[in-house]
């Protein structure tokens, strides 16, 4: 015989036509999507349970992330706070594609809605930022004011009836514009400067405290000095005046002139040459 | 059925492709990426090509033109059937989860070690790596600096230059797998997002200084509260600052501010040195004032008592031993002016020193 038997044409023949059939009408739908079945342009049902799932052969599967899905600036913002001072706000949205049918009624792709997410979200940081200061901003209401953006733009996302849901909207970076920046560098260089010549200054006051502090305390102990050696004096001498002035004298002449440079013109007159013309006689 | 009395060769005339399941050393067809290194076993015998081929051209014309054909086509079946099966073989690493789906949807999670899933299409397993640590550095390494991810706006409306790691694990592998877009991408928004936020409420001086660590532990903390609100399923181990520097533009002034510092303090210690020494002198001068004054009254007091003793004579003497003192030394021009009626001229040398004027002029003058 040169025939494949019939039982085994006929089985091969069957599990071929089931394979065809299984791919029109079987369809998966992985864990991470949810899809949406369109029957020539309407869109009939959604289905949102992961796993394989039956569909009539005519209908089109078209499958949606249903995961938590980033959406950040196209571009970072240029926002004025309410003092004026201007912010470069770059913010990243969180989002869910909650209705399948609706986002694709409404907006078609993702492309699509990153778009119009972007606008949305650069209008709710104008808006909110503009109501805060800077300072507010960067500073001490940072998450109150994330939570507006946040309670805003999924306000206005709800309301356009958009199919998605947001999660979170978060001020990733808010920065001075660069000239701004320069403005900071300059401020904080001059705060140093201050700061280095207030250092430099204390410096000197408390070197010149702890200089006359010093020059106090040894002017103190010289006044001591002086004092006990005015007593000293006063009460050896003061016992007999007359003669301590003498006394005093001799040493002061001995001190004064008896170094060798002095040239003295002398007259014989003087006590000292009492001898030396009349004699021994006197 | 025809393939349940396949007893004898595999179609391939290689040994029989006997219960594919227990044989982990068989070429897996579906290795989910990530799999381990091949079980490296003996190396192949030699092939002989020839009676290779040979055996094979024996083995198709028997198949498709002897009379054991339809033995054959069951057991080419067969063997296609195994070889399927086999393909769900597949090995989970130590460090890693595998998630597997049923048709899509997640089904359970399998541990590490060899595991076995129903092939394609039926259901499909993917590795997540589970207990290893993934570091994340945001702003750049020492090398290659991102600046804009660097420069931070502090609480006090400072600028920080700041670099900083991520660790984090995956906790929960479907979470990871299946919840978030780019999970990774997730994490390193969210740390950068979190950082600013806690270094905008803290002033410049804590992050350069003390205040690092709670600023780690407040982003850690803000992080995994975001990510677990996103349901990642990741588990933030640390958050390191690497780097906490002034910006480049105002480092020069930080730097100064250091050397002023350096300067007040220096100052300072030079200051005190000189008041020690100023005091020091006081102090000394006082001794000696007072021991002098104390020496020259205990002098003149003995003096004085042998002057009550005597005091003319001791007057005289002391008068006369000074006054020998004093012109023993000096130069000395004795002029008896009492006949002189024209002023007396004394030639200059009389005023020298006495080491140069050891011949005295005047003819008056006694040695």
């Amino acid at each position: 015989m040169n025939r494949v038997p019939a039982p085994v044409v006929a089985t091969g023949v069957g599990a071929l036509f089931l394979l065809i059939l299984a791919n029109f009408t079987l369809f998966q739908v992985n864990q991470r999507q949810q899809a949406l079945i369109v029957r020539i342009g309407d869109p009939v049902r959604t289905v949102t349970t992961p796993g394989l799932h039956v569909k009539s052969p005519f209908d089109t599967v078209i499958r949606f992330d249903k995961r938590n899905i980033e959406m950040i600036n196209a571009q970072p913002e240029e926002v004025t706070a309410a003092d004026q001072e201007r912010l470069v706000v770059d913010a990243f949205v969180r989002y869910r594609i909650t209705d399948p049918r609706q986002f694709y009624r409404t907006l078609g792709q993702e492309s699509v809605a990153t778009d119009r997410l972007d606008r949305i979200v650069n209008a709710a940081l104008r808006e909110e930022i503009g109501r805060s200061t800077s300072e507010e901003v960067i500073a001490g209401k940072r998450a109150q004011v994330m939570a507006a953006i946040r309670d805003r733009v999924a306000k206005q996302v709800a309301a356009s009836n958009l199919g998605v849901q947001i999660i979170d909207v978060r001020i990733k970076r808010a920065d001075l514009p660069p000239t701004n920046e320069q403005a900071v560098f300059e401020r904080m260089q001059t705060a140093r400067k201050q700061e280095a010549a207030e250092l430099r200054a204390i410096g000197e006051q408390k070197r010149r405290e702890i200089v006359a502090t010093a020059y106090e305390e040894a002017e103190k102990i010289r006044g001591d000095a002086d004092a006990q050696r005015a007593q000293l004096f006063a009460e050896s001498f003061g016992r007999d005046p007359g003669f301590a002035a003498f006394y005093r004298s001799m040493s002061a002449y001995e001190k004064a002139l008896g170094q060798g440079d002095t040239t003295l013109v002398l007259s014989p007159d003087s006590a000292f040459f009492k001898y030396f013309d009349k004699g021994p006689a006197g | 059925m025809p393939w349940n009395d396949n007893a004898g060769p595999g179609p391939w005339g290689s040994p029989p492709p006997n219960d594919g399941k227990k044989d982990a050393d068989r070429p897996r067809n579906e290795e989910p990426r990530g799999g381990g290194p091949r079980g490296s076993g003996d190396p192949p015998p030699p092939l002989d090509v020839n009676a290779l081929l040979d055996r094979l051209s024996d083995r198709m014309r028997q198949t498709f033109g002897g009379p054991g054909r339809g033995r054959a086509i069951a057991a080419s079946a067969f063997g296609l059937v195994a070889l399927w099966a086999i393909s769900g073989c597949y090995v989970v690493q130590p460090k890693e989860q595998a998630v597997v789906t049923t048709f899509g949807a997640y089904s359970r999670t399998a541990q590490p070690g060899l595991r076995y899933h129903v092939p394609w299409p039926v259901e499909h397993a993917e590795l997540v790596p589970f207990t290893s640590i993934q570091t994340l550095d945001i702003g750049g390494s020492v090398s290659q600096p991102v600046s804009d991810e660097r420069l931070m706006l502090t609480g006090d409306e400072n600028i920080v230059d700041l670099s900083f790691t991520v660790q984090w694990k995956v906790s929960d592998a479907p979470k990871y797998a299946f919840n978030v877009r780019d999970p990774d991408t997730v994490i390193k928004d969210v740390a950068e997002s979190a950082m600013r936020e806690v270094i905008g409420r803290t002033a410049l001086t804590p992050i350069l200084t003390t205040g690092r660590g709670q600023v780690q532990d407040q982003t850690e903390a803000l992080m995994q509260r975001i990510l677990d609100r996103y349901d990642v399923g990741v588990s933030i181990q640390s958050v390191n600052i690497q780097a906490a520097t002034t910006p480049a533009p105002v480092l020069e002034a930080y730097r100064d501010v250091q050397r002023a510092a350096q300067n007040a303090e220096s100052a300072a210690n030079n200051a005190r040195g000189e008041a020690a020494q100023i005091k020091q002198a006081a102090l000394g001068y006082r001794e000696q004032v007072v021991r002098e004054a104390a020496g020259d009254a205990d002098r003149f007091n003995q003096v004085y008592a042998q002057y009550k003793l005597a005091p003319a004579v001791t007057r005289e003497r002391l008068y006369i031993e000074t006054m020998q003192r004093v012109l023993e030394k000096s130069n000395k021009v004795i002029i008896d002016n009492k006949g002189a009626s024209a002023p007396v001229i004394l030639p200059p040398d009389a005023f020298r020193p006495k080491s140069a004027t050891t011949a005295t002029v005047s003819e008056g003058a006694a040695r």
